[in-house]
């Protein structure tokens, strides 16, 4: 380990010895100035001269056959340029590539536009261009589409049904898409043995993960150069490019994907949509720029969902509180289509949690239903899984008897058993799971709580105390358990440096800005290792024609993959620097270091030489030693041996009314360990981010289905409710810092963590308070309404 | 332009400068910032005037411009984030934002400083409680908030400690 892995106390100053200080302080972000200005360009800012906009036509029933569409009256509409309806897409493009398709999962065939059959409310079936946005809306209620609704199913267990309509009958005989099951030991044998066995059905809500900016993209063709650019708002720009070339039958290299600022991802905008390929369509045929920007309403209905699932869980243990083995057969909701992620796949990963079991089972379960297709949203089924393992742990101890921080406690993996290998397969690297819990139960003192008489406060309401652990995978397992599940890209990370001759290096990447501060870290990671002064490196991120062909921002892994790759390059960097400057003071490479805008003699500051003229002698080609080449710059890919867990424990304290079910979070604390921390406000301010998404999930959000109609009930702002700044409870966040063994300079992924323990801390703290009531919560969200009925039940 | 939008002529003054210009009859002020004026600060996200994205000063009041017709702009003084920065520098507030890492993804940013300037001009101090309460009107996917609300209590601190003193002198 070097000098890097310590944090460093000062924040880094301009000074020439204070280099190493940037990785691990808060230097100010790189992306800050532009954004606080206005001066951020997110997609709908660009505007190219004459530019046309598309409008895009949904299909109003969940399940619907198209019998014929008429396009005349529309194509009528002065300032209508351009139709696409699902035959010409056919003829023109090849079907939406998957990029993390569920092992063994047979292909949809998906395409832009809806062909015989629309899947869901919302599924694109006719796209319009015109000179205005307004004109390009009217023109699409003037297109006569004649459908005939189809039998519809929305829940995800009705439909698995016998008599549940098929979906996509050409391609399944049911609407189970696929399963897949990880197994180890013999858990049905340890079930049977067990003094104890406690099971549970815990329902997660669809909910959406509501970027403050909603997708969009803009469109230039020139055919004569044979060249797309799209601008597009996505965190996988070089992907994006290699999903638009597989279904537009173009060559890569006619591509360029630009995202430059992108206001919110999450997971949402990871891969191409069907309005992306649309565009391009029209934009090809016109040879005219095409705009789109998805509205709030499409957002509700045409970007994906998440997290919606039924998990079965079962544990067994003995009677002194050892769980002997865990079952979990969970069913997730994947909508009408296999999105470009599909439903999540995290919650078999980690089913286990932080447990030590070595007898377990999980099954996966793909239900198709006739819903918006669901995506990758941050935590990626390890909220789900967490909120069913976290509440039956607490199950288990009310029904031994027993403290439930210890009997966490007692079945935790042991820092002295890691690395260890889960049931399905994923090995916990290091940490200690222990530390984080107990600290979690001192913050928000839990000794005490547990020894106080049990009973109302004076104001009538009860308090509980609820905790959650959890273990966190971030970044990916290698390419080659990537290769083994089908996914269509790498688990490595590149960038490129390169030196200016105003004595700065450019860092290009192909990760796009949209709010994780990779810009702020890379160069932090760069000036680290290189020694150059922050400032002084200026980050060009999200163009696929000026970046090393990357993976991209999701998985929590651009960190962990980009650290290896920033610290190759840097080094490769600074070694041509020392020599070149070794050679211009007559000196010996040994004795120089490169510090902020010089490279320096060690023990003589005074003699250097500026960076930015050892960088022109490069660019130059002049002055150099006679076997070095010209050029300075350096490419470098990554790719970690292993994904590095991150984990924690959550505490919540929140008090309920024992008549109307009414509560309030009270205090909320989150004890978490992501490893060696690049920026810690950064990091806090991911951590908080996600918690807060997480705790809107598990009270107020849930996309609510009618059965009847099969409409998405509450596709507005005004009636899905994100939280706002005065709907959030105290949050107070503690760290560990264990430096990950398989990651450069010991980072664990930091971006996700939040939205996975507050489900199952806050019910875990509602179930506690009211535990005289025998209320048990296994559904989320858990709102006041749904904690009066469970008390309604337990009384009746 | 065709004949199913019917434009109207307006003159308004946006950050200190005097605009005429001839907007269709059903763009929203927001469009009309953005698209006619070029000033892409401010942001859309619902167009319904939940999401804040939008907010600017119209005659010193925070309104959600999407909620605005761009004709309703007639005769008023519009203030939007580009008028912020001073002398190619940030602003007391946005430098705020910044020092309290107040800023993710940065979408929401504008809505959120135009709001706290117009707080800042009552020159109160307020609760944090309180400037939850205020802000609740913009919303912010990446921060959980905690530190856009530390930032705009600084710079009402500021503000309020910087009125006091000219009062004083
Ligand atoms: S865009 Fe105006 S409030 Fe959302
Ligand atoms: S910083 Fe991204 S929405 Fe607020």
């Amino acid at each position: 380990m070097t000098h890097i892995l310590e944090r460093p106390t000062g924040p880094l100053g301009g000074s020439h010895d204070d280099r190493t200080d940037a990785i691990g302080s808060n230097v100010p972000r790189k992306e800050d100035d532009r954004l606080l200005r206005g001066d951020g360009r997110f997609t709908d800012d660009v505007e190219p001269p004459h530019v046309l906009h598309m409008a895009v036509g949904r299909c109003p029933f969940p399940h619907a056959q198209i019998l014929g569409i008429d396009t005349s009256a529309a194509l009528e509409v002065e300032g209508v340029k351009h139709i696409l309806i699902g035959s010409d897409v056919r003829a023109a493009t090849e079907p939406l590539t998957v990029l993390r398709p569920v092992p063994g999962a047979p292909d949809l065939h998906y395409y832009a536009l809806a062909q015989d059959v629309a899947t869901y409310e919302g599924q694109p079936v006719v796209s319009v261009v015109a000179t205005s946005r307004h004109i390009a809306e009217d023109a699409l209620e003037l297109i006569d589409i004649d459908y005939e609704p189809l039998p519809h199913v929305v829940d995800v267990i009705a439909a698995l049904e016998p008599d549940a309509p098929v979906i996509h009958p050409h391609v399944l005989g049911s609407n189970l898409l696929v399963s897949n099951r990880d197994e180890s030991g013999d858990p049905e044998a340890r079930m049977a043995e067990a003094d104890v066995v406690v099971a549970g059905r815990f329902r997660i809500n669809r909910v959406t993960g509501l970027p403050m900016e909603t997708r969009g993209i803009v469109v230039e063709w020139r055919p004569g150069a044979r060249e797309l650019t799209v601008h597009t708002s996505t965190q996988v720009p070089h992907l994006v490019r290699k999903q638009l070339a597989e279904s537009l039958r173009l060559d890569e290299g006619e591509i360029r994907a630009v995202a430059s600022d992108v206001g919110g991802g999450f997971g949402l905008k990871l891969g191409i949509y069907p309005e992306d390929v649309l565009a391009c369509l029209h934009a090809m045929a016109l040879r005219r720029p095409v705009k789109w920007t998805e509205d709030r309403s499409e957002h509700f209905r045409a970007t994906t969902h998440a997290r919606e699932a039924v998990h079965d869980f079962r544990i067994g243990a003995t009677a002194d509180g050892r769980m002997t083995a865990m079952t979990n057969v969970y069913a997730t909701d994947l909508g009408g289509w296999n999105s470009s992620f599909g439903s999540a796949q995290l919650s078999s990963v980690v089913f286990n949690g932080p447990y030590k079991i070595e007898d377990g089972s999980v099954e996966r379960r793909v239900i198709v239903t006739n819903k918006t297709p669901i995506g990758a949203y941050r935590g990626y089924g390890q909220p789900e899984v967490n909120f069913a393992y976290e509440r039956l742990v607490d199950q288990l101890a009310r029904r031994l008897d027993m403290d439930p921080l210890e009997l966490r406690a007692m079945n935790m993996v042991r820092p002295t058993d890691m690395p260890w290998r889960n049931p399905s397969g994923a090995v916990y690297d290091s940490g200690d799971y222990e530390l984080c819990l107990r600290m979690a139960g001192d913050a928000v003192g839990y000794d005490e709580h547990r020894k106080a008489v049990r009973g109302p406060r004076p104001d009538g309401r009860y308090v509980g105390i609820g905790l959650s652990s959890f273990v966190e995978r971030t970044g990916y397992a290698s390419s080659r358990f990537l290769a083994r599940r089908g996914s269509q890209f790498g688990a490595h990370e590149s960038v490129t440096l390169r030196a200016n001759r105003s004595g700065g290096v450019d860092l290009y990447t192909g990760v796009s800005t949209m709010g994780q501060s990779s810009e702020t870290a890379f160069a932090q990671v760069t000036s680290s290792v290189l020694g150059i002064a922050y400032d002084k490196v200026s980050v060009h991120a999200g163009d696929t024609a000026a970046s090393p062909l990357n993976t991209g921002a999701f998985a929590s892994r651009t960190m962990i993959a980009a650290a290896g790759a920033l610290k190759d390059a840097a080094t490769q960097l600074r070694d041509k620097t020392l020599r070149l400057a070794a050679w211009r003071l007559e000196t010996e490479v040994g004795t120089l270091e490169v510090a902020g805008d010089r490279v320096q003699h060690r023990s003589d500051p005074d003699r250097y030489v500026l960076l930015s003229e050892v960088f022109s002698m490069a660019i130059l080609g002049q002055g150099l030693p006679p076997d070095e080449e010209p050029g300075l710059e350096a490419t470098a890919h990554f790719e970690p041996p292993d994904a590095a867990y991150s984990f924690g424990t959550a505490a919540a304290v929140v008090s309920v009314d024992p008549n109307t079910g009414d509560f309030d979070v009270e205090r909320f604390v989150l004890v978490h360990d992501c490893g060696t921390v690049v920026n810690p406000k950064v990091v806090d301010g991911q951590v908080r981010g996600a918690l807060v998404q997480g705790l809107g999930a598990a009270l107020s959000e849930e996309l609510r289905y009618d059965a009847d109609s099969g409409q998405l009930v509450n596709g507005t702002m005004m009636d899905y409710f994100a939280p706002s700044a005065a709907d959030v409870p105290p949050i107070e966040l503690l760290h560990t810092e264990v430096p990950s063994p398989v990651t450069t300079f010991g980072v664990r992924g930091v971006g996700e963590v939040g939205t996975i323990p507050p489900g199952a801390a806050v019910a875990n703290a509602i179930c506690d308070a009211l535990a005289d009531f025998g209320v048990e919560l296994s559904t989320l969200p858990i709102t006041p309404e749904s904690v009066w009925k469970a008390l309604r039940e337990q009384r009746a | 332009m065709s004949a199913l939008e019917p434009e109207v002529d307006i003159t308004v003054t946006v950050n200190g400068e005097i605009v005429t210009a001839r907007a269709p009859a059903r763009l929203h002020a927001a469009d009309f910032l953005r698209q006619r004026l070029g000033l892409t600060g401010t942001h859309i996200g619902c167009e319904q005037g939940v999401c804040g994205m939008c907010t600017v000063l119209v005659d010193g009041e925070a309104v959600k411009s999407c909620l605005m017709l761009a004709v309703q702009l007639d005769g008023r003084q519009v203030q939007t984030v580009e008028s912020l920065a001073e002398d190619d520098r940030l602003n007391p507030l946005q430098q705020a934002f910044k020092d309290e890492h107040a800023l993710q993804c940065g979408f929401c940013t504008p809505g959120f400083l135009m709001t706290a300037t117009a707080l800042a001009r009552r020159g109160e101090r307020l609760s944090r409680n309180e400037i939850r309460e205020e802000i609740a009107g913009v919303l912010c996917r990446c921060t959980g908030y905690d530190n856009i609300v530390k930032a705009i209590e600084k710079h009402l601190e500021e503000t309020a400690d910087a009125d006091a003193a000219r009062v004083a002198r």
